[in-house]
């Protein structure tokens, strides 16, 4: 027994290492320059952490005795599905085990990792100084990581010998690290899990205990907060790189999010509506107060948001899998970009005249050009939907995919209508009764608040659709076919026209999001209508929530938003988002934010919100859905 | 196909049958205006022959990548009905370490000496590669595929591209953005002239190791009692379980052998292409994954077919079209949607059953 959890300390050590290595390699410690030993320490620490408190739980779960419920069936699902089995089993670990083992088990892993960490840097260094070339790539990110880690400056390595005593600190500061993370899972178990959850969004938790009144505050209180910080601002408050608007960018994202989480908790009814209002309020005011910058990352947001409300009938409600959405997207962006901009192909000039109008008289203006623009991508939506109209699951995701690459290829190649790789430049803006409400009349609005405002506008009819179509009869014949094809139809289904209605109606709206893309990026070239865009809006709608237009907008504000706040960090950007995306999947698979319908459904794998006792055991998100709408849980159970 | 109750059917005279009908006729009208489109514009500029036969030449040895990269889509689609959208990236790793490995080997003159030096050093860069990427195939695997073995199926498809991209980056974190150039050896960068047809030997070496990589697969996958496994996993999981098979096992090992294909076509892709780069396995990967669907997902011969179709199809449709080869990538999607009009689960897909497509 004590052989084999040696052995798991062990591994644990060596994951540890990989993963810290990991953070040599993309450059982490020459980032973060003197201090960066410690900093690797403290993430070891809490790698173990991590790690200690998952076996000493999955130890604790195979012996029947602790009488807990084995999880065999789903490994991997633990971290978020079984979180009151984790809790509990620390219960008895507190109990059961004393703190020693932990520890040693921890100390064990440090030293495996800190034994490793020192003798590759110390092969690093000794290599270095005695002038022996490494691979000409890694010569650039070696020494200034490996220099940063024993605590010199690169310059130094090549001079002179590296002491010992630096490399005996590094085995030494990871040892401490390890038993100080085995410590903390004997001695504590989950609190700082508690602490977070209750630290962060303390008020909705607390909310349910103090009636009404104190739940009300409770909603609102940290939305209100987190505005007022956002909108006044923190004079000087930078991290990261970032200065003080980005700062303010992240606060108006989480008092965006927040708001949402508050409506989602209220009591449906009059409470809801009050807070829903209260949010609408906050967010319409936001393109007047916030600057240039900042509004044109809202605005991008809600032109994603609109994106990910189409696409949500395509995928959500009719279940297709489209990945070539941007396809639709583009046409929107390039129907207005021709309408309305002063590049002219001889081909739209010839059509004009065809429809007996002068090329060169002016063209539609934005919202003459809005139904063209719908008309042109439903089209393409059509005329993507009749060839795969017979295709399922995965072959029509590859075709779908297909008809974005070449929609791509055609505007980059077809150099005489689309001027090609130039792109389409000048692009005019959208006006109101021929003025532009971004002008200086009344100063009220910037140029990127105006689209902000269109955006939000935009977006909320979208929703407003959506969700009328989901509720209707379409919606139902949608949610038929998405559970099987066959009987959908014999239930009397007409399966060509809701399949293609689905496409129409999802690339109107893509559409409408291309126009107004287009508006806000004034220039627009082949490059900005990549797969990536598809792949965004995909993303978007499966962290949220799909089905859920809640959960689309805080999807949204989360990948389209949030990764604008980490420009100071660009480099690590991406990296930490894909990171991200994948961890999301395997601890909230089902999204932040998960619609009711899907919930019903039993494919949300942490369903089960209540434990006996009536305690909250789960994540934030499904405790607040829970507590919020009692009128769902009981649903649940009559759908049992 | 065949397991749709004989009732829809009936049932469907305005449904099913006139969707058929409908799409058929559309996929006709295509395929009427190609061949116009072929005789009228492509078969009247006159090349010769020598130019149509090295031009399917050509596209042979990048069919024959293709299909390695598609044997390890179609693998883990056969057993797990996943899209490892992050198998470009696992060929690229290969590729990646493969230039280094070429380095090393350069640095150290092995690539002047003897031919037999010559060859072992180079067999020896293609099982480094395939090394690297099978470590990353079954990193891949463990951390981001098998917690989510039992979540819908879109939950792996986005923890997939989340991995592509992980990975991707982490490449251009590690080793930049500029592309790094594969030098080739000068036994190998000459070629065969026979009459007006020039045949590059990388190209020959590259069409013949596929070939053996690909029968050694099917050698593996028809004849030992571990292909057996993963056979009747493909199958049936629960009673492939229940009849001893440790299923982990299998798809790890799946993973393995995909990923090891992948290794060497990336190697060998970038013996062709010159170069790699962080981004280099994208466009091959989504190709490769085309070729897949073409010869119908899960269906190993289908794969080998369906990206040697489609690497004949991109290299000689340009001209034979009329077009500029910019298209090729439209020809060759355009190609996917034909095939599935009229073949909806692919060229060999029979053998899908509905419940997994």
């Amino acid at each position: 027994m004590a052989l084999q959890s040696a052995a798991g300390s062990i591994r644990t050590g060596l994951i540890g290492f990989a993963f810290l290595s990991y953070l040599i390699l993309i450059g982490i410690p020459g980032r973060i320059g003197g201090s960066a030993l410690p900093v690797l320490a403290l993430i070891s620490a809490l790698f173990f952490w991590l790690n200690l408190r998952r076996e000493a739980a999955h130890h604790l779960a195979r012996n029947p005795e602790q009488g807990l419920e084995g999880d065999e069936g789903k490994p991997g699902w633990e971290i978020g599905a079984n979180a009151d089995s984790d809790r509990s089993s620390l219960h008895a670990l507190l109990t059961a085990r004393p703190g020693t083992a932990l520890a040693l088990r921890g100390l064990l892993a440090g030293l495996t990792t800190g034994l490793l960490i020192a003798v590759v840097s110390g092969i690093f260094a000794a290599a270095m100084g005695n002038g022996v070339a490494i691979q000409p790539v890694l010569d650039k990110i070696v020494p200034i990581n490996v220099a940063a880690l024993i605590g010199v400056s690169p310059g130094q390595i090549v001079q002179a010998e590296v002491s010992f005593i630096r490399f005996l600190l590094q085995i030494l500061l990871f040892a401490g690290a390890g038993t100080l993370a085995g410590l903390a899972v004997s001695a504590g178990g989950s609190n700082l899990t508690t602490a977070a959850r209750s630290g962060f969004l303390a008020a909705h938790v607390s909310g349910p205990t103090l009636g009404s009144v104190g739940r009300f505050a409770g909603i609102a209180l940290p939305f209100v907060l987190l505005a007022y910080i956002a909108w006044i601002g923190l004079p000087g408050v930078t991290a990261f790189g970032t200065n003080e608007g980005t700062v303010r960018l992240l606060l108006t994202l989480i008092a965006t999010g927040s708001g949402l989480f508050a409506v989602r908790l209220s009591r449906p009814g009059r409470e809801q509506r009050i807070v829903a209002v209260l949010l609408g309020l906050g967010v319409v005011s936001m393109p007047f107060i916030l600057d240039q910058f900042q509004n044109s990352v809202m605005g991008l947001v809600f032109i994603f948001v609109m994106m990910g409300l189409g696409l949500n009938i395509v995928v959500g409600y009719a279940g297709l899998l489209d990945l070539g959405y941007v396809a639709f997207f583009a046409i929107g962006a390039y129907t207005y970009a021709f309408l309305s901009a002063p590049f002219s192909s001889p081909y739209i000039s010839g059509l004009l005249i065809l429809m007996g109008v002068s090329p060169d008289s002016p063209l539609l203006g934005y919202w003459m050009a809005l139904p063209v623009a719908m008309l042109t991508a439903a089209i393409g939506g059509v005329l993507l939907g009749i060839p795969v109209l017979r295709l399922r699951g995965d072959y029509l995701a590859i075709v779908t995919l297909g008809f974005g690459e070449i929609i791509r290829l055609f505007m980059l190649n077809l150099g005489e209508l689309t001027n090609g790789p130039r792109g389409i430049l000048e692009i005019s803006q959208p006006a109101l009764f021929g003025v532009s409400p971004a002008g200086v009349t009344f100063g009220l609005l910037s140029s990127q608040g105006w689209i902000f405002l269109l955006a939000l506008v935009s977006s909320a009819l979208v929703a407003f659709v959506a969700i009328r179509l989901n509720s209707s009869r379409l919606g139902r014949a949608w949610f038929a076919m998405q559970e099987d094809e066959d009987v959908a139809e014999a239930t009397g289904v007409h399966l060509v026209r809701t399949k293609l209605l689905a496409f129409a109606i999802g690339a109107t709206f893509a559409g409408m999001a291309g126009q107004l893309y287009a508006a806000r990026q004034i220039n627009i070239f082949p490059e900005n209508f990549t797969l990536f865009v598809s792949i965004d809006a995909l993303a978007l709608i499966i962290v949220g929530g799909i089905g859920s237009p809640a959960g689309i907008v805080l999807g949204a504000l989360a990948l389209k938003g949030l990764p604008e706040v980490l420009r100071g960090v660009d480099e690590y950007r991406i990296v930490t988002f894909a990171a991200l995306l994948v961890i999301m999947m395997i601890v909230r698979p089902a999204g932040i934010l998960p619609s009711a319908r899907r919930r019903t459904q039993g494919t949300d794998p942490d369903e089960a919100g209540f434990d006996d006792s009536g305690e909250l055991m789960e994540g934030l998100v499904s405790e607040e859905q829970v507590a919020a709408s009692p009128g769902l849980a009981n649903g649940k159970e009559e759908v049992r | 196909m065949t397991s749709r109750p004989v009732t829809a059917r009936a049932a469907g005279t305005d449904g099913r049958a006139a969707l058929k009908h409908f799409t058929r006729a559309f996929g006709a009208a295509i395929v009427v205006l190609v061949v116009w489109r072929v005789t009228t514009v492509g078969l009247a500029e006159g090349y010769p022959a020598s130019f149509w036969i090295s031009q399917a030449l050509n596209g042979l040895v990048l069919g024959g990548v293709y299909a390695l990269v598609a044997l390890g889509y179609t693998l883990v689609y056969g057993i797990l009905f996943m899209i490892n959208f992050a198998h470009g990236e696992v060929m690229m790793i290969g590729g990646i370490t493969g230039y280094f490995a070429l380095q090393f080997a350069l640095a150290r003159g092995w690539m002047e000496g003897p031919w037999a030096i010559v060859v072992i050093a180079l067999l020896t860069i293609m099982v480094i590669g395939m090394a690297a990427s099978v470590l990353i195939g079954v990193a891949l695997e463990r951390l981001a595929y098998r917690p989510l073995r039992q979540a819908p199926r879109l939950v792996p498809l986005i923890s997939a591209i989340g991995a592509s991209l992980f990975l991707q980056y982490s490449v251009l974190l590690i080793f930049g953005v500029s592309p790094h150039s594969y030098r080739k050896p000068a036994l190998i960068s000459g070629g065969l002239r026979l009459g007006d047809v020039f045949i590059p030997y990388t190209g020959a070496i590259i069409f013949i190791t596929s070939i053996l990589l690909m029968l050694a697969l099917y050698f593996i996958i028809q004849r030992t009692k571990l292909g057996r496994a993963m056979r009747a996993v493909a199958e049936d999981r629960a009673t492939a379980s229940l009849m001893g098979v440790d299923v982990n096992a299998v798809i790890v090992v799946t993973f393995m052998l995909g990923s090891a294909l992948a290794g060497a076509a990336g190697v060998m892709l970038g013996f062709h292409n010159t170069v790699v780069k962080f981004n280099s396995g994208f466009i091959p990967g989504l190709k490769a994954f085309t070729a897949a669907v073409l010869g119908g997902i899960g269906n190993i011969p289908g794969a080998m077919f369906g990206a040697l179709i489609l690497g004949l199809i991109e290299a000689v449709g340009p001209s034979a079209l009329g077009i500029p080869t910019e298209y090729k990538d439209v020809i060759a999607f355009s190609l996917l949607v034909l095939i599935l009009i009229f073949r909806p689960t692919g060229l060999f897909g029979e053998v899908l059953s509905e419940k997994k497509a």
